[in-house]
């Protein structure tokens, strides 16, 4: 049964880059199957999708300023290459920018793909292959740490008003990046009830990428506190780290104890039903002589 | 019991000043040059890691308390090992590329599966996305399965349905497992593969926003032809892309 199984690391390279300014980055492809396989190489440029950190290469320029080959003395990308059973082959892909290249970041993936094989079978027959790339952020600068601007964007928690059992209060919110230039968010969420921290979250570290958006997301867990809260005002603050020069964002939400209240009522009008039945005058039967 | 407290304190202070003297001979090392000094702690004097058929080993030789320590303020990564539990590279496996459907009954419907299985615990989630080349054609006379349109007739390569009536006909396909659960609901969900032949794009069929370690999904290929359809050996080939989520 023929299979597919492929590594490529690293997963992303992320380089600041100076115009004119040539890097090389080594990829190592582990063909971890069982047979040889053939396999191809190619590059290509996308765009940010959505704002879960998902691309599309449809829409995407290639931008003619930076310039992709292989270093390997007998490879070129496109050249199809085989790798053993359980080998390795290491790429090691040069990136050129020409000195006139624009100050900005440009987005490509270094994809590697299985070459399309020929079919002879006589039946109804579908072919599955393979392919699977690695990120490559490029920010093009003449400064190792380029100018920032984000805003901390749709924050919202829900419920905004809850009861103090009864399921968690969710955050949700996205950075918006502002500059030219991609960055990491580097931030944390700190709920706070009368001056005291309840909790804190720390950020992912998510990039978020030139004039895009990205969801904000919580380190080892989901944005959320569950209950049981005790009743009251709690504040909201979300900061991000000074370089990123973004506001913070302050918003709240209350907790009530309608559920015990209710529980209450509930146990009040039980006994007060109770008591009413009681205390109804009962008929006594009396004999006339 | 003067005496015991006298002899206490003078074994006290010797032990303090053998510590003293080994602080002293620690193992250390600075490199000096008219610009700078540096002080190393300790001795590194390897790392890095090692398979086996059976086993994986990291080491950092020489480093005090190798890893990572995080605090308010500070990270310390001591020595390389912080580096392996977090750089676990990107893997993507199919676990059968050849879905020979055999011979095709019309009202029936055929089916063949296979495996989708990925790693990519050094990134922020992943995307497998799928797009065929062309229908399912015959090799010469370019008859072609319609891709299904399901029960209710409006699915298409993003909006899955329904598809479990025998007089609905056509080719698609339903992914369950990992990541799959907002573009499936559930195994009698089906939709279209992405056409490359009329410029469609890929379309993501399994995705999650987290570090993931060999998580799968079973994708089931269905072709249901009607009594019309010519006869023929029909083809295609589906790639599959998968990429890391940046």
């Amino acid at each position: 049964m023929p299979t597919f199984n492929l590594t490529i690391s690293p997963s992303q390279s992320e380089f600041i880059l100076k115009p004119g300014v040539t890097l090389l980055q080594a990829y190592n492809i582990i063909n971890n199957s069982d047979t040889s396989i053939t396999l191809n190489s190619e590059i290509l440029p996308w765009i940010p999708s959505g704002s879960d950190g998902s691309v599309n290469y449809n829409q995407a320029i290639n931008n003619p300023n930076i310039e992709f080959s292989l270093a390997n003395s007998d490879l070129k990308i496109g050249q199809p290459f085989v790798i053993s059973a359980n080998s390795k082959q290491q790429l090691v892909l040069k990136i050129k920018s020409n000195p006139n290249t624009g100050l900005s970041d440009n987005y490509y993936t270094f994809f590697i793909f299985q070459n399309q094989n020929t079919t002879t079978s006589k039946d109804n027959f579908t072919q599955a292959i393979g392919k699977i790339g690695s990120h490559l952020l490029l920010t093009v600068s003449d400064t190792e740490n380029p100018k920032i601007e984000s805003k901390i964007e749709n924050f919202s928690i829900s419920p905004k008003i809850k009861d103090v059992f009864w399921g968690p209060i969710t955050f949700n919110g996205v950075v918006k990046n502002n500059s030219n230039f991609f960055f990491k968010i580097n931030g944390k969420i700190t709920i706070t009830k009368n001056d005291k921290i309840i909790k804190e979250f720390e950020l992912n570290n998510n990039n978020v990428l030139n004039h895009h958006a990205r969801n904000i997301t919580c380190k080892d867990q989901n944005c959320a506190i569950n209950p049981p809260l005790w009743p009251g005002h709690y504040l909201v603050k979300v900061s991000l780290d000074p370089s990123l020069n973004a506001k913070s964002y302050d918003t709240s939400f209350y907790i009530l104890p309608i559920s015990p209240i209710l529980f209450l009522l509930l146990v009040a009008g039980i006994i007060f039903g109770i008591k009413k039945f009681n205390s109804k005058p009962t008929r006594s039967s009396t004999t006339l002589p | 019991m003067k005496l015991k407290i006298f002899i206490s304190f003078i074994v006290f202070l010797l032990l303090s000043e053998i510590c003293h003297l080994r602080s002293d001979t620690s193992l250390a090392q600075t490199f000096v040059s008219p610009g700078y000094k540096i002080d190393f702690g300790n001795f590194n004097m390897t790392g890095g890691k090692k398979t086996s058929t059976t086993y994986t080993l990291t080491d950092s030789v020489g480093q005090n308390a190798p890893g990572q320590y995080d605090n308010a303020g500070y990270t310390v990564k001591a020595g390389f090992q912080y580096i392996y539990d977090k750089n676990i590279p990107l893997s993507f496996s199919i676990s059968d590329l050849d879905l020979n459907f055999g011979p095709l009954v019309p009202n029936i419907g055929s089916t063949v599966t296979n495996t989708l299985t990925i790693s990519t615990p050094t990134a922020h989630g992943y995307d497998i996305m799928a797009i065929a080349n062309h229908p399912l054609k015959t090799i010469g006379s370019n008859s072609t399965i319609p891709d299904t349109k399901c029960d209710s007739g409006t699915c298409s390569d993003s909006i899955s349905g329904i598809w479990t009536s025998s007089s609905t006909h056509g080719f698609g396909f339903n992914a369950n497992g990992n990541g799959t659960s907002t573009y499936f609901t559930n195994q009698t969900y089906f939709r279209q593969f992405a056409d490359a032949s009329i410029n469609e794009t890929a379309k993501i069929i399994m995705s999650e926003n987290i570090p993931v370690e060999n998580h799968s999904s079973t994708v089931t290929y269905k072709i249901n032809i009607s009594t019309i359809q010519p006869a023929g050996t029909y083809q295609n080939s589906i790639n599959y892309i998968a990429v890391p989520k940046y």
